[in-house]
């Protein structure tokens, strides 16, 4: 039976060696505190959680009820002009909500006659978007497709990630991390963020920016009729409720006493601390007639006169030129400038504007706050507006000096835990302890440089599963050495108990880790942040530790079982 | 230890009535108190508050109530002058992040701004809240039944029965513990219970391993034999790993700040539960499937 200096020893020992020295080079600036600039040839260090340097986490969602309802709607418009076109007369019917998963939205032909026309060309155009659901005289309802809603999340999900980027690079973040979760979710993490309030704020902002018309038709009595309405009903703007649910509650009240194709939107006076003073009421299109994504630039100027901030914005050739068809057809009339559905302000146009720009003055108060808001607002609108609306539905802040202190506790906690159980293992198994110290502390140092090799962020349930690892490593080589010492009791010869006790260990070794494994993989697959933290460096841990308690092992002890037959070991 | 002659398949007997009596206990605690779950299940506001000089929580409490902020819970952390509080607010319908703002506003105007230090700030909205218990759930079904799986595939299935009796014994059980002493569930002790699981299927296999050997060595043997053999020759390594691995998480428990408390809180109770049960319950429960099976 020959275990010693078995086939290949050399080769496995220099793998060994080789692997460390690697391992060694990739934690060598993160233990040592290497500056960026130093001479060693690997600068990168590990990516600690935002528990530990402290930093903002938020979950945003996504309500795509509402986007489907919207994209539904405007695609009943779309078919109206559509059908124009070719001189078929039709107009908007209703939405119909009654499942809010697949919204539908009818339109009515005005002639009978046409209504073959009309559902060729419907389906010549848009066959891949809608599909007809019902026929019901001369209405048609229209739904969509799965498939087309399933584009719609993805380009909304997508695209909402590339505008929060826009806005965090213009907000300067190093190192944000902005990634989809599921279908429907996005995780921003913005570590080291000192103003937390502000980087929410300007992460949330739709910044839908729309210039829609002022009915100014309707008597004057009709908005104070409908308000008055609104107050009886006991609607009002309760302090911490969403601005936009309370907005559709109104709008869902009023909705008869209007006229068709119009609704109500606000604008809002506040004071210095951001609290709603005063709501002045206008009655608006419910369509845009021009949006922000026309825009080609937004900076903040001041007003001279007044010496109050505003924002100028620039519209791109194609958006000029609507925007000047607009004011040219609208003399005489109020557009209003509506921010994420707020009234901004409402000019009469007095002549078309050619030039292609506009401006938005913010609100009266105090200079400081306009002027923050100011350039916050063009931002948003330079890094363009998100295209839905998103939902903060989780969020975390942990303060730097929190960070620090876990970081340092779990620092102590994880030296002095290796400590107690190298302590153990070498009292308890000698010479054998001491390899096995070996082998933890090199199953340590894989472990760290994998983290930092695939770009892992260290969290603190992160420490914990390394010390999880240290605790589940021990397991590997008291696994082996319990068998060696039995196969000794059998009476075996140290060489023999060794083979053994290696051959049947490993195994074992290889079953309980896997099924640790399996639990592991439920973990990352479940992760939100930080859980999926512990599960990466256990499932690590894992694969570094059948590495190293069982292979490294394997070649320390041939090395130390030398050549001839040991008459005894020490374990 | 000598166990050569304790007959581990006898005394599973009153292991069963044990556990049966720790299960049914942490069953009845569960529906009865409940579980006190973290803002990370519930939904709501977690907000760490540090300040520069002394405040008391009387005090606190009452500037939170004039500014009308609906604070379910205010206490303490740590030491009397670490003067270090932690809220939590749970509130439905209602913007969580405006509550959060005008806490922190409030705490300017009554304490000055630079007077304290938001340590960490957590907002849960209901919906993540929902979503997070779902997925919780989800992680240790599938756990169970990926577990389940391979041991079926790599032992044999008459042993799986018993692992999976012993895990979700385990599971409840620190659950109960939870309940009993209202310690707060949170997503990190979801972690833990997976960890826990994870570590007691390691203890069981480990012996399911030697039992499996030893049939192979000696077929014919009694089956309760094996059993008995197994577990006590296991049972240095049993005790030693759990000793170590105890030894680690009680050092992270006792030093490892109070972030990660309750998580090694959970893994230490863990460990203890897990070795026992791996022991005592799964090991020893492979005598009844098989009697089971055999019959059927």
């Amino acid at each position: 039976m020959e275990f010693s200096m078995a086939r290949g020893w050399w080769f496995r020992f220099s793998l060994l060696t080789f692997l460390l020295l690697i391992a060694l080079m990739g934690v060598a600036p993160t233990i040592f505190g290497f500056k960026e600039d130093s001479s060693f040839p690997v600068t990168k260090k590990i990516n600690l959680g935002l528990d530990l340097q402290g930093g903002l986490y938020m979950v945003l969602g996504i309500d795509f009820e509402k986007v489907y309802r919207d994209e539904i709607t405007n695609y009943s418009r779309k078919m109206v002009a559509t059908l124009k076109d070719i001189g078929v007369e039709s107009e908007i019917g209703t939405l119909i909500n009654t499942d809010p998963q697949d919204p539908k939205h009818s339109i009515v032909i005005s002639r009978a006659t046409d209504l073959e026309a009309a559902k060729d060309k419907i389906r010549e155009f848009y066959s891949y978007p809608l599909r007809l659901t019902e026929e019901e005289g001369t209405t048609l309802t229209y739904g969509m497709g799965r498939d087309f809603q399933r584009e719609i999340e993805d380009s909304a999900v997508s695209k909402s990630i590339e505008v929060i980027r826009n806005r965090i690079d213009e907000f300067g973040v190093t190192e944000p991390e902005i990634v989809s979760q599921g279908s429907d979710r996005i995780v921003v993490q913005l570590p080291g963020v000192k103003d937390i309030d502000r980087a929410k704020e300007l992460i949330g902002k739709t910044a839908k920016l729309e210039f829609r018309m002022v009915n100014d038709e309707v008597p004057g009595t009709l908005l104070n009729d409908v308000m008055d309405k609104v107050k009886k009903a006991g609607i009002e703007f309760k302090k911490g409720q969403r601005f936009s649910d309370y907005l559709k509650e109104v709008n869902t009240l009023v909705a008869a006493d209007l006229p068709k194709g119009f609704e109500i939107a606000f604008a809002k006076t506040l004071n210095r601390e951001n609290e709603i003073t005063n709501l002045e009421p206008y009655l608006l299109e419910n369509t845009s007639s021009l949006t922000g994504d026309e825009l080609q630039e937004a900076v903040v100027r001041i007003d001279t006169q007044n010496n109050r901030p505003y924002v100028a914005m620039d519209f791109k050739p194609t958006g000029a030129k609507l925007f000047s068809d607009l004011t040219g057809n609208n003399i005489g009339k109020r557009m209003a400038i509506v921010l994420d559905g707020n009234v901004y302000s409402a000019p009469v146009i007095n002549e078309r504007i050619p030039g292609g720009s506009a401006q938005i003055t913010l609100g009266r108060g105090d200079y400081e706050a306009n002027m923050r808001e100011a350039r916050d607002l063009a931002l948003v609108l330079r890094a363009g507006a998100l295209p839905v609306e998103l939902i903060f539905e989780e969020q975390r802040v942990v303060g730097p000096s929190l960070g620090a202190d876990a970081i340092e506790r779990a620092e102590l906690a994880a030296i002095i835990g290796s400590f107690v159980v190298f302590a153990f293992m070498i009292l308890y198994y000698k010479v054998s302890g001491v390899i096995a110290a070996l082998t933890i502390l090199v199953n340590v140092i894989f472990t760290l440089a994998i983290l930092i090799g695939i770009d892992a962020t260290l969290s603190l349930p992160g420490i914990a599963g390394i010390a999880l690892t240290v605790g589940m490593a021990v397991d590997g080589n008291i696994i082996i050495y319990e068998r060696i010492r039995e196969e000794l009791r059998l009476g075996l010869s140290p060489m023999e108990a060794v083979k053994t006790g290696f051959d049947r260990a490993f195994w074992t070794i290889t079953d309980a880790n896997i099924t640790t494994a399996l639990a592991g993989l439920c973990l990352l697959n479940f992760g939100t942040g930080p859980v999926r933290g512990f599960a990466v460096t256990l499932l690590i841990g894992i694969c570094t530790t059948v590495y190293t308690s069982y292979f490294m092992s394997k070649i320390l002890f041939e090395r130390y079982m030398g050549k001839g037959s040991k008459k005894s070991i020490s374990i | 230890m000598n166990t050569k002659n304790i007959d581990f398949v006898q005394l599973f007997k009153y292991g069963a009535i044990i556990s049966s009596i720790l299960v049914l206990g942490s069953i009845l605690l569960f529906s009865s108190k409940g579980l006190n779950y973290g803002v990370d299940f519930r939904g709501g506001v977690e907000i760490q508050v540090k300040f520069t000089n002394k405040v008391e929580i009387a005090d606190l409490r009452k500037q939170l109530g004039d500014a009308n902020i609906p604070v379910s819970q205010l206490q303490r952390i740590g030491q009397e002058e670490a003067n270090e509080y932690l809220l939590k607010i749970q509130s439905e319908n209602s913007d969580l992040n405006q509550i959060s703002s005008d806490v922190n506003k409030t705490l300017g105007e009554q304490y000055g701004a630079g007077k304290f230090e938001i340590l960490k700030n957590d907002i849960v909205g209901p919906k993540a809240g929902a979503q997070l218990r779902t997925s919780a759930f989800k992680a240790l079904m599938w756990a169970v039944l990926a577990i389940m799986i391979y041991l079926g595939l790599r032992f044999d299935y008459k042993y799986a029965p018993g692992a999976i009796a012993a895990l979700i014994h385990d599971s409840v059980i620190i659950i109960g513990v939870f309940v009993l002493t209202q310690k707060e569930f949170s997503l990190q002790i979801v972690a833990a219970l997976l960890a826990i699981i994870g570590y007691s299927v390691n203890d069981t296999v480990v012996i399911y391993d030697r039992v499996r050997e030893r049939e192979v060595q000696n077929p014919g043997t009694p089956l309760s034999q094996s059993i008995n053999q197994a577990i006590h020759e296991t049972m240095s390594r049993t005790i030693m790993t759990s000793g170590t691995t105890l030894a680690v998480t009680l050092v992270m428990y006792f030093v490892g700040g109070p972030v990660i408390h309750d998580f090694f809180f959970a893994m230490s109770f863990g460990i203890l539960i897990g070795t026992y049960s791996s022991v005592f319950i799964a090991v020893p429960m492979t005598v009844l499937t098989e009697r089971l099976s055999s019959k059927a």
